[in-house]
């Protein structure tokens, strides 16, 4: 089948802030190129390992954002190494990189350089902070956008340090907004024949992850805090419940689905309703737990305390329900009678998930190389025209040298 | 020239001049998407309906006292650029209307669950057949396939079954999330964007239009799949670590004294990330806290001494941090090189020399809501910016312009479905 982005080659000589762009448009069907130094892209010694390989193959971060690459390494230090990467480069439609503005100036590798050896190049640099402005050559690293983006703020408990989003989201934010940049450059050049520039900052990329506490800080001029979701919505069937196994996050008091009344009839299912199917209950459920209610209950301490007793005896039976039950047996059978809930799922539970599984998503990939099969996520999406593929393990360190750089001869001694 | 373009200056390309985009979604993940794909200039048409307004309308954060469905920050910062018309397409007219847009359009899009999909008559057959070279992406929760293909859930709902929860935070603590609904606001949508313009450079190739499934689901395990691989694959089990992570110390946020902010109002909650991913980091962190006894201390030698000793490598750091000024610490840190930032709240985010000097942040004065901060885009297109330029629509302001010029209807005729509750 075809594949979107066929014909296109991509030269990556990005670091780990812009591994995960060259991925997925490498998914896409692009010819990608790594470019590392000699030495390796640094996420090679990155834990977590593959077990039983040696480094460099090892770093896992540095398989699962490589994969479906070809690897070269030249070094963008030397002379004759900048000569070979701007040779490739005018092979190339696109070049992603990430160094920051005094670097880029040092080595000649500006968007200007590049456009110097093809003039319709699209250039993608993704960094920090941008290629201008007062930080635009402050050192970074993942932790440091989650911080300056503002939505580590948000994250953690109340009483405790903010907390950075898990698995790099700050170098991914920044990739997937590059791949985005990238895939609408690609399609301008296909309407004009026009490169242009792509450029990402980490700070902005993530901005947005933000949610409403920008738009409060502007509309309201007041900030949101971290640990207010797990500490303020005390309301019965919302927020985080411990099961026999995990946890579980629910929201059925109202908002969609069955809500409250679709709970217990969950509950009383394997009879664990107690009271809450009493005529008394069902009439203050039919009443009060709806969305109007909860709103005006969580704005209002007024309106909610003469019904304190009532909302906390059914917290407290809910509570207990949930403390008796495997997660997936309240996640499935609650979403069967449309209960919002959701299974807080471990690593494991993804790997198990019949969904996924039902979906044939997980993809197996040998690499011979380093002598493993591995065991892939899918793809961020479904393109029934052109399905995004899995096609070669990330590459061994220079892998591709020899191939690459005799594809670079052969073009030359075409060109001459 | 459209008219939500970047009309103050008519010279300025825009990269989806000309793309006719019909949005049916709602909430975040969705118009998050088409907000951006607005930005780059297509003629972007939002259906809406009264009767079951997005929810984002009327959330939080307004302006104390307003009421009404133009006045939400939330739903205002994430529909710039876009068109709204009010059609219920649940009725038999109303879905006439919907697929004269679909034939009028050359992609759209929409975040329901399958079984609202079939409800409002937009399923793949059904578009596919009103317009064969159609780009139409479906992005409900969990895909259009499947067991849980018609679960329900907003983005918390989504957060605990794609991992966000049960990979964040510190082991002992409830998986309690990171404080928003986090993979709606970039992971999704801009995962979105992508698969719509690669599907666009392939129509553009060759003339075929095609359905794009896109699972929230899947978007989002696919953006937090580095603990999952590793443990897949043999690496062992996963365990939080709050902010610590296997490749680099020292790696966290440490408390430093109250500063005082331009204002000089108190900031008890005052932190600055740290995060040595490289031997250089690490050496010039004991240089510039000078401590540079900490290099040579054999507790913290390579990377694995210092993961091996982290706890007492963090309370060394945090108790150099502790009683310094934050700004000046993170002054001193990036002179050396070190990658260190503080941690911002929003309000100083809006006021970051950085942001502000960048100009990310756009002021677009909307009618009902006043001169508001919009995100601007994640990424900077030289030559085809891709930033808002127009404020977010009123609920059906467009409807009678795009009953007029796109369905051609009468002023009566939309006077009586106006009667008839199809348009409102």
């Amino acid at each position: 089948m075809a594949m979107a982005l066929e014909g296109v080659r991509i030269l990556d000589a990005s670091g780990p802030i812009g591994h995960y762009a060259g991925r997925m448009l490498a998914d896409l069907g692009a010819d990608v190129i790594k470019v590392e130094p000699p030495e390796g892209d640094p996420a090679r010694r990155w834990g977590p390992f593959l077990p039983g390989v040696d480094e460099p193959e090892s770093g896992l971060q540095f398989l699962l954002l490589n994969a479906n690459k070809r690897g070269v390494t030249i070094d963008l230090t030397d002379a004759a190494g900048r000569e070979r990467f701007l040779e490739l480069a005018k092979t190339a439609d696109v070049v992603i990189d990430s160094l920051q503005a005094d670097e880029a100036a040092a080595l000649n590798l500006t968007t200007a350089d590049l456009e110097a050896v093809k003039p319709d190049i699209i250039h993608c640099s993704i960094t920090g902070f941008g290629l201008s402005g007062p930080h635009a050559n402050w050192a970074y690293s993942d932790i440091v956008g989650c911080a300056v983006s503002g939505t580590m703020q948000l994250a953690g408990m109340a009483e405790g340090p903010p907390e950075q989003l898990p698995d790099m989201q700050g170098y991914h934010s920044a990739s997937i907004q590059a791949a985005a940049g990238i895939m609408g450059a690609l399609v301008y050049h296909q309407a004009t024949g026009e490169g242009q520039a792509v450029e990402v900052s980490m700070q902005e990329a993530m901005s947005m992850s933000q949610e409403t506490a920008m738009m409060q800080a502007d509309i309201l001029g007041t900030n949101r805090e971290r640990g207010v979701p797990a500490r303020g919505l005390d309301i019965p069937g919302l927020g985080l419940h411990e099961t026999a196994d995990g946890y579980i996050y629910m929201m059925a008091s109202g908002f969609a689905g069955t809500g409250f009344p679709g709970l217990v009839g969950l509950m009383d299912a394997t009879g664990d309703a107690q009271d809450l199917t009493s005529d008394e209950y069902t009439a203050f459920i039919a009443e009060k737990m709806n969305t109007n209610f909860i709103m005006a209950a969580l704005a209002d301490e007024a309106q909610r305390a003469p019904l304190q007793d009532k909302l906390d005896h059914m917290s407290d039976v809910v509570r207990e329900f949930c403390k008796k039950h495997p997660k997936l047996y309240l996640y499935q059978e609650g979403q069967a009678r449309r209960v919002l809930i959701g299974m807080v799922s471990t690593p494991q539970d993804i790997l198990d998930s019949p969904q996924l599984a039902a979906r044939d998503w997980f993809v197996d990939l040998e690499d011979p190389g380093r002598g493993v099969t591995l065991h892939y996520p899918g793809p961020q999406w479904q393109l029934h025209g052109t399905p995004s593929t899995l096609r070669r393990p990330a590459p061994l360190l220079g892998e591709h040298n020899d191939e690459v750089f005799a594809e670079l001869g052969a073009t030359a001694a075409a060109d001459a | 020239m459209t008219t939500n373009g970047h009309s103050s200056n008519g010279s300025t390309p825009r990269l989806l001049e000309g793309v006719k985009f019909l949005d049916l979604t709602w909430y975040g993940a969705g118009p998050i998407a088409t907000r951006t794909i607005a930005g780059m200039g297509a003629d972007l048409i939002r259906v809406e309906t009264e009767k079951r307004p997005d929810g984002l309308r009327v959330a939080q954060p307004r302006p104390a006292d307003a009421a009404g469905y133009n006045l939400s920050g939330y739903y205002n910062n994430f529909n710039t650029d876009k068109k709204s018309v009010t059609i219920d397409l649940t009725t038999e007219r109303g879905h006439e209307l919907g697929l004269e847009l679909v034939q009028w359009a050359d992609m759209m899009m929409t975040n329901f669950t399958p079984r609202a999909i079939r409800q409002i008559g937009m399923d793949w057959d059904t578009v596919s057949k009103a317009n064969p070279g159609i780009i139409a992406m479906y992005q409900p929760m969990q895909g259009m396939t499947g067991p849980h293909s018609e679960y329900g859930g907003f983005g918390a709902i989504l957060g605990t079954i794609c991992g966000v929860n049960g990979l964040a935070g510190s082991e002992g603590n409830p998986p309690a999330g990171v404080g928003t609904n986090y993979t709606d606001y970039v992971v999704n949508p801009i995962h979105a964007v992508t698969a719509l313009l690669a599907a666009l450079f392939h129509k553009r190739r060759t003339g075929e239009g095609q359905m794009i499934d896109m699972s929230q689901l899947e978007s989002s395990v696919a953006a937090l799949a580095g603990p999952l691989f590793a443990q897949v694959n043999g690496a062992g089990a996963y365990v939080r670590q709050g902010n610590r992570v296997d490749y680099a110390a020292p790696h966290g946020a440490y408390q430093v004294a109250d500063g005082q902010t331009a204002e000089g109002d108190p900031r008890p909650d005052r932190w600055i990330a740290i995060g040595c991913t490289t031997e250089e980091h690490w050496r010039s962190l004991a240089a510039a806290t000078g401590h540079a006894e900490w290099a040579d201390d054999a507790r913290f030698a390579t990377l694995a001494d210092r993961k091996a000793n982290e706890d007492a490598l963090d309370a060394l750091v945090a108790d150099w941090a502790r009683p310094q000024d934050g700004e000046a610490a993170q002054a001193t840190l990036q002179a050396a090189g070190v990658p260190a930032g503080l941690v911002l709240n929003a309000t100083e985010v809006l006021a970051d020399e950085q942001m502000v000097d960048r100009g990310y942040f756009r002021y677009l004065d909307h009618p009902e809501a006043g001169l508001r901060a919009q995100d601007g885009s994640g990424f900077k297109l030289s030559k085809t910016p891709c930033e808002p330029a127009r404020h977010s629509p009123l609920l059906g302001e467009h409807t009678f312009e795009v009953a007029t010029d796109i369905l051609g209807l009468t002023p009566d005729e939309i006077a009586d479905l106006v009667a008839e509750q199809v348009l409102f």
